[in-house]
């Protein structure tokens, strides 16, 4: 990101001197390399301030081209809130959303969805990998029954980006939600992927303004964001391989150590599931207390970062009590955790909750 | 030597900016939303830049300051914001010299049924309070206008537009994108419910912006999801861009009054040195201006001159110029603005605009001049 700090600042949009030049050639590249990465045409990112406004703008910029073909939509109890609120919001304008329960383990039923498309429904949209609880949905065979029924198929993939491999084509996803924070790349920036062939989506903008990304998102880009952003899918495709090993064991070796607690639940599903991803339930502890006593060793959550404190609806979705939901905890692994981290935190957390086991009402 | 006269289209980050940004990037860069200690320490950073934004505008609370990823969302959120909260059309007024992120929207909500009236401008671009009078009925429930105009540099008269506004019980909103950091701007003055800044006008970086919203006014949001800006706007905020921000708006309201009367002499000194030039004819008003804007038309060009061409031979000679604003800068269709102004479409495509900044110097603008006056010779400009 640093060069374009000072030594290209311009405006992408402005042509006519040097300075727009080099900031627009910068964006170009990096659409190739983000485009790449999903098997998707540099025409069709639409770079965005985030998944956010990447899921506002496929769900809402579906729903109001497609208003005459039908006012039906399809999401999943356990999707972001970024794709629950949008939809909630469409629910205020008169359109239908069916939104689908999950499996215990967190997966889609995909009877459930086959049976759930009516004629008019137009969009499905399934997370590609859940930020709680980690789980991995089927998208391809999602994807097929959405191309056999001819409905559009959006996918949030914020967390799995870099993560798993993304194939649009293979996927058979016409729109995909995608952001850089998850992947080590800065905050504030992310795309729309939106099929241009076969089928050719239509998209009403929900930016207006001066016509920039093809008029599908007006507003000004910064280009170091842009950047850092192609930067980072770049190395986290590099490393996609050796990374998701070396996360996985060290996953697996924090889970074997906190299975020697009794009462401990691993939420999700044992395999489908991010690399990086532990998201379990502890019985007769209270969650609060015991985020409490963890805060010196470790940064860590009990549910996404944007609703700490209601008991999360993914947890609940799962079929868990309000209890059990707030008594859960995610951990999220990256490349800079350690064998050593682990093995600490691991004590650290038997150790609490032996001893908050002791001093409760629970016992 | 290279000239960067195209403030407007966007600043240099200044070096105190591009610090801070590198300092979040490498120590900061949490989510503001997490409960544990990087949460907080991006938390802190947040809110220490909506607080200095909120010093620059004199809001009367930092909570009033809800970061957007820039202008356009800024401006689409003030139209959409109120008007999204009606289950049937009403009315809604601008001016006839919007911004596209203004006047784009105004459309979109003219295809939704909503009646749209555009305030007509004098020849020097300014809306008059007894057409605003004239248009205001029982159904307008805003009207937006545009506080410094990006083409031409004119400022309208924008306390005068709401208090008349809001004698007929709408709601007033004002881009005020060119305008902040260059011009004093006091929201509790001014009297606006609403108001839009971007960062990037002002040595800050590209794609954050701001929205005042005066307080207990209601809104809805534009982007729906985890809840941040205390609900009002979903989506991590771009935590880096912010704290830059932040630092922006500070380091403009401590410079504000000396760099207001600097780029003001600069930008009279510019007019004065071609006002025996009677090709390039100024545009906008010369007394409520810009203090960093210049802009002239070319009343006698050949028709295949255009400020586009003026842009390009300004360019071989590096000195960066644009013809209208940037955001519409790909086509060579004659401005908008200037028609509503009443130039002809001939003369309309010939605008040019000289936008000046904090490093600019007098022997910039010195050269420019010379250099301007050659290539209208060489073009064969009468
Ligand atoms: C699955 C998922 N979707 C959407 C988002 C929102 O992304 P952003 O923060 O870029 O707006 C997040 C992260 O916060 C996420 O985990
Ligand atoms: C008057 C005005 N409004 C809005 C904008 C859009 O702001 P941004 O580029 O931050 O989206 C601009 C800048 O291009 C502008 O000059």
């Amino acid at each position: 990101m640093m060069p374009y700090w000072t030594d290209a600042f311009g405006n992408p949009a402005s042509l006519g001197h040097f300075y727009g030049w080099e900031a627009q050639a910068a964006v170009q590249q990096a659409r190739e390399t983000i485009a790449a990465a999903i098997n998707a045409q540099p025409d069709e990112i639409v770079f965005t301030s985030g998944a956010t406004e990447a899921n506002n703008l496929a769900i809402k910029g579906v729903a109001e081209a497609y208003l005459q073909r039908g006012r039906h939509l399809i999401t999943v109890m356990t999707e972001h809130r970024a794709v629950l609120e949008p939809c909630a919001y469409l629910e205020t304008l008169g359109f239908k959303v069916t939104y689908l329960p999950v499996q215990a383990d967190g997966r889609l039923e995909l009877t459930q969805l086959s049976t759930a498309i009516r004629a008019d429904t137009i969009l499905v949209s399934v997370m590609a990998a859940n930020n709680e609880i980690g789980v991995l949905q089927p998208l391809a065979e999602i994807g097929y029954i959405c191309r056999s029924h001819q409905v559009l198929f959006h996918t949030d993939a914020a967390q799995a980006l870099g993560k798993i491999p993304l194939d649009v084509e293979a996927l058979s996803v016409d729109l995909m939600s995608l952001t850089a924070h998850k992947l080590y790349g800065p905050k504030g920036i992310g795309a729309l992927y939106v099929r241009r062939r076969q089928p050719r989506v239509q998209l009403a903008p929900q930016l207006h303004g001066g016509g920039q990304e093809q008029g599908r998102r007006a507003g000004t880009l910064y280009t170091p964001q842009v950047v850092g952003f192609s930067v980072a899918v770049q190395l986290s495709l590099e490393r996609l391989e050796s990374e998701t090993v070396q996360l996985q064991q060290l996953r697996d070796r924090l889970w074997q150590q906190l299975q020697t607690l009794s009462g401990v639940v691993l939420n999700g599903h044992p395999h489908h599931r991010l690399a990086g991803n532990l998201n379990i339930t502890i019985a007769d502890v209270d969650g609060a207390a015991l985020l409490l006593v963890l805060q010196p060793t470790v940064a860590l959550s009990s549910g996404s970062a944007c609703s700490q404190h209601q008991p999360s609806h993914v947890l609940l979705a799962l079929g868990h009590s309000a209890e059990q939901a707030k008594a859960s905890l995610r951990f999220g692994l990256g490349r800079s955790n350690t064998i050593t981290q682990v093995d600490h935190v691991a004590q650290v957390l038997i150790e609490a909750v032996r001893s908050l086991r002791q001093n409760s009402v629970y016992s | 030597m290279q000239i960067y006269l195209d403030h407007s289209a966007t600043t240099p980050p200044h070096p105190d900016v591009v610090m801070r940004m590198q300092q979040i990037a490498q120590n900061d860069w949490g989510n503001a939303s997490s409960l544990h200690q990087w949460g907080d320490r991006a938390a802190l950073v947040l809110e220490t830049a909506r607080m200095q934004v909120a010093q620059l505008l004199n809001a009367p609370d930092p909570e009033t300051i809800i970061f957007t990823s820039g202008g356009t969302e800024a401006d689409n959120w003030a139209l959409l914001g109120i008007t999204r909260q009606y289950t049937t059309p009403q009315h809604l007024i601008i001016s006839a010299v919007e911004h596209p992120a203004i006047a784009a929207t105004a459309d979109w909500l003219a295809t939704q049924g909503w009646a749209v009236t555009q305030l007509p401008v004098n020849g020097q671009g300014q809306v008059s309070p007894e057409s605003l009078e004239a248009a205001l009925c029982p159904e307008t429930v805003l009207v937006s206008v545009i506080y410094g105009q990006s083409e031409v540099g004119t400022i309208q008269p924008i306390q005068t537009l709401t208090q008349i506004t809001q004698r007929h019980g709408a709601l007033f909103h004002t881009d005020a994108v060119q305008g902040v950091g260059h011009v004093p701007i006091d929201v509790q003055a001014l009297g606006v419910d609403l108001l839009s800044i971007s960062a990037h006008k002002f040595y800050a970086p590209q794609g954050v912006g701001a929205l005042y919203v005066r307080p207990g006014l209601e809104l809805q949001p534009l982007l729906w999801g985890g809840g941040q800006e205390r609900g009002w706007r979903s989506g991590t905020q771009a935590i880096g861009l912010v704290g830059g921000f932040g630092v922006a708006a500070e380091l403009a309201l401590a410079n504000l009054d000396a760099e207001q009367l600097r780029l003001s002499q600069l930008r009279d000194r510019f007019f004065r040195l071609l006002a025996d030039e009677p090709r390039l004819q100024p545009t906008g008003s010369q007394q409520s201006r810009l203090p960093h804007h210049v802009s002239f038309c070319l009343p006698q060009a050949p028709e295949e001159v255009t400020g586009r061409t003026l842009v390009r031979q300004l360019k071989l000679a590096s000195i960066a110029s644009s013809a209208g604003s940037a955001c519409h800068g790909g086509q060579a269709n004659p401005s908008p603005v200037l028609q509503a102004m009443g130039y002809s479409k001939a003369i309309a495509r010939t605008g040019i605009r000289f936008s000046l900044g904090r490093q600019t110097i007098a022997a910039d603008i010195d050269w420019t001049v010379l250099v301007l006056r050659q290539i209208l010779n060489r073009l064969g400009v009468k």
